[in-house]
């Protein structure tokens, strides 16, 4: 059985999310407060974390810290609206995703899915084929086809659509995007990254104003659903 | 610069004097003692011009006990036989006295008007100066100027920013100069007291400096500090006060200008949030009433409630939720946006990205919404806030969904001259002529009834949506307008400005 840390102060939506959780089969480690959660953090196996912000006796982030120190263990951000800048904080510090309250039980379940799908990524071989609704993607070949054809990308393509792989389904912010593939020293030029996305969805997407593959988090990053 | 009051030169006195004995001694034996008593008298008078009252008095005495013992028989001697020239030597040194005497005052009278004359016109250019400048910094640096004239060292000021602190706190005030400790305490004491210190004042004689005060007619607003030679120029003082008092005046007026300011802006802000709490009271109970008879029903209800009736109930809750969430976002952005000095997350985004992300949010919500998207190729990046940019377009299309009565929207996004225009278009009723003014303003419940208000798109929220669109648009510099189509419905247009993008 799954078992998930869930870490919220508000008692209601605690036990909404618990038996929520309970009914599609998870066991649920419910914690109060940083100091619980730290605790349960330390004395179980966990297999991830559900994780708010602005606990009654500090912040959920020190959480976050003190597991990405230690293990790879997923872990989800609940929070409320947007506080600036703090989600994509959250996203380059570990953190594999994240939700903003109000949301659906059905797209944190999907989110969870996401996550676990990519727990331990880390150790086991990487993805080198990808295949889903006639995209195929040979990373090891450098090869990319649609519904049969061959399409051409251009090595920055390439290794832009590899990264968002890589991460299938989570997030990826621009910061770490333009790190990975153009380099460190590139952090802050988003522009560039507006204009391959643009190229690559014209090449992968049907519609490319309304796509399904390489979508947009505004004002956070891309993820590749 | 102030007027010079002495005139520097003394030599001409030198060469008056060196001419007349000259003279003298080249007529002497040929003119009588009379007419060489009258040559004293000639030059003591023209010396005067050059000399200090005193030194052209102790020249003109030299000068006739000289011509008693010189010129006199028996000469160079004073023998009994001067006494018979005694009237006239007595003659000749009270006129040389009384020209000299009339000379010195006459030229005191006329430094005196040329000091006045001066200083008037630097009290009016001073004044002029100060009218032209509303920055404290230059004002400063305007009196300094001024000052720096009577000074013995660099003039220090201490001007008030606004109000006066309890303490004297380096924070509260602009400073000009370095003064030391003393120095400190003793224009923060002037600027307390309103009243000027040192050599002619009455007050703290011994300092060497003027600490003089500027007044506004509600007290000291600063302070200045002239150091003093060893010999201050008492009537200067008057000019200076006058001085001071003048940026006195002027920072006080600077300062109710911007308390008046202030005011206005709180009362500004007091009117936007209690049109939003009013918005917020009406609003928010349609949703909330409709949350709450579903919850209830299907919580008392719930045995007597087929599947689909539970699953409709649920549904609406979740709407409703959906739609609570998104109005609390508007007015907490309306609230923000309205403050002075918000900072806008910026980066450059592509409208095409915006767009795909709200219909991706919107397809999850509603996946056969009628909405399409057709955007110009090639339309340049935009440098704004993605998540203020889809929370607009968000709010449009909702908008036009629920107004559209069922008739397709569509998304739109094209290049004209240096602006990017976003439109969110449908073929629903519009909104009528009377309502266009106001359809971007926060609702107003008190202006009119609920009765005289038929327009759904007024009744329902639309209030806080197109408001917060409209305040979005004006943080990045653009504009929102509202066109009715030709062909009947309603256009809601975002202009944004294009920046160059960075290569």
């Amino acid at each position: 059985m799954i078992r998930v840390l869930l870490v919220e102060d508000d008692k209601v939506l605690r036990t909404t999310l618990a038996e929520s959780l309970r009914v599609e089969g998870y066991e649920v480690l419910p914690a109060a407060s940083l100091a619980d959660g730290l605790a349960l953090l330390a004395h179980s196996e966990i297999d991830l974390v559900l994780l708010d912000l602005g606990l009654p006796d500090g912040e959920g982030e020190e959480l976050l810290h003190k597991l990405r120190r230690q293990k790879g263990t997923p872990l989800l951000v609940i929070s409320a609206r947007e506080q600036d800048g703090l989600k994509v904080r959250l996203l380059d510090a570990g953190a594999d995703d994240y939700l903003v309250k109000p949301f659906s039980i059905v797209e944190l379940l999907a989110r969870m899915r996401v996550a676990l799908r990519h727990r331990g990524q880390l150790v086991s071989a990487a993805i080198t084929r990808y295949e889903q609704d006639g995209l195929l993607v040979d990373l090891a070949a450098h090869r990319v086809s649609l519904a049969g054809e061959e399409v051409h990308l251009t090595p920055t393509e390439f290794k832009l659509l590899a990264r968002l792989l890589r991460s299938a389904g989570q997030v990826v912010t621009h910061r770490s995007l333009l790190a990975d593939v153009w380099g460190p020293e590139y952090c802050e030029h988003t522009h560039y990254l507006r204009l391959y996305m643009g190229q690559l969805r014209g090449k992968l997407e049907a519609d490319p104003a309304e796509p399904t593959r390489l979508l947009t988090e505004p004002g956070v990053g891309y993820r590749f659903a | 610069m102030l007027h010079t009051p002495m005139p520097s030169r003394r030599w001409p006195a030198l060469v008056v004097w060196g001419a007349a004995v000259a003279l003298m001694l080249a007529l002497d034996g040929k003119v009588g003692l009379t007419p060489l008593a009258m040559l004293l008298v000639l030059a003591s008078t023209l010396a005067s011009l050059w000399l200090p009252t005193l030194l052209a008095l102790t020249a003109s005495f030299i000068g006739v006990m000289a011509f008693g013992w010189a010129f006199v028989p028996p000469r160079y001697e004073f023998g009994a036989h001067v006494q018979e020239h005694v009237l006239l030597l007595a003659t000749t040194l009270a006129l040389a006295w009384i020209t000299a005497g009339l000379m010195a005052r006459l030229r005191a009278q006329a430094e005196a008007a040329g000091r006045h004359a001066f200083q008037a016109e630097q009290l009016r250019a001073f004044s002029e100066d100060l009218r032209a400048v509303d920055d404290v910094e230059e004002m400063a640096g305007a009196l300094v100027q001024a000052l720096q004239g009577m000074a013995a060292a660099p003039v220090q000021l201490l001007l008030l920013k606004d109000l006066l602190p309890a303490t004297n706190e380096a924070e509260a005030v602009y400073l000009v100069g370095q003064p030391d400790a003393d120095q400190w305490t003793g224009l923060w004491l002037c600027l307390r007291r309103a009243v000027p210190f040192g050599p002619g004042t009455g007050r703290h004689e011994e300092v060497g400096a003027w600490y003089l005060p500027l007044r506004g007619r509600q007290g000291g607003r600063g302070a200045a500090l002239i150091p003093l030679d060893a010999e201050p120029d008492l009537s200067s003082r008057a000019h200076a006060q006058a001085l001071c008092d003048q940026l006195g005046a002027a920072l006080e007026r600077s300062v109710s200008a911007s308390a008046t300011q202030r005011a206005r802006d709180e009362a500004e802000a007091q009117a936007l949030r209690n049109t939003l709490l009013a918005a917020i009271s009406h609003d928010y109970r349609t949703p909330l009433a409709t949350i709450m008879s579903a919850a209830s029903s299907l919580e008392s209800q719930d045995a007597r409630l087929d599947t689909a009736q539970r699953a409709r109930l649920a549904r609406s809750i979740v709407d409703e939720t959906a739609a609570l969430a998104r109005m609390t976002d508007n007015t907490l952005q309306l609230a923000r946006l309205d403050a002075r000095g918000v900072v806008l997350k910026r980066d450059w985004e592509s409208a095409e990205e915006l767009v795909g992300a709200v219909l991706r949010r919107l397809r999850q919500r509603s996946p056969q919404a009628p909405i399409k998207a057709r955007l110009a190729p090639e339309l340049p990046l935009l440098r704004c806030d993605a998540q203020l940019l889809t929370q607009l377009l968000e709010n449009l299309v909702d908008n036009a969904l629920k107004y559209s009565e069922g008739s397709a929207v569509e998304i739109l996004a094209r290049r004209q001259d240096e602006q990017l225009l976003i439109a969110v278009r449908d073929r629903g009723p519009g909104v009528t002529p009377a309502q266009r003014e106001r359809i971007f303003e926060v609702f107003q419940r008190g202006e009119q009834g609920h009765a005289t208000r038929p327009d759904a798109a007024l009744r329902r929220g639309a209030g806080v949506g197109l408001a917060a669109c409209r305040a979005i648009a004006r943080a990045h510099g653009g504009q929102m307008r509202y066109r009715a189509r030709s062909h009947g419905g309603a256009a809601f247009e975002l202009l944004l400005p294009i920046e160059e993008t960075p290569a």
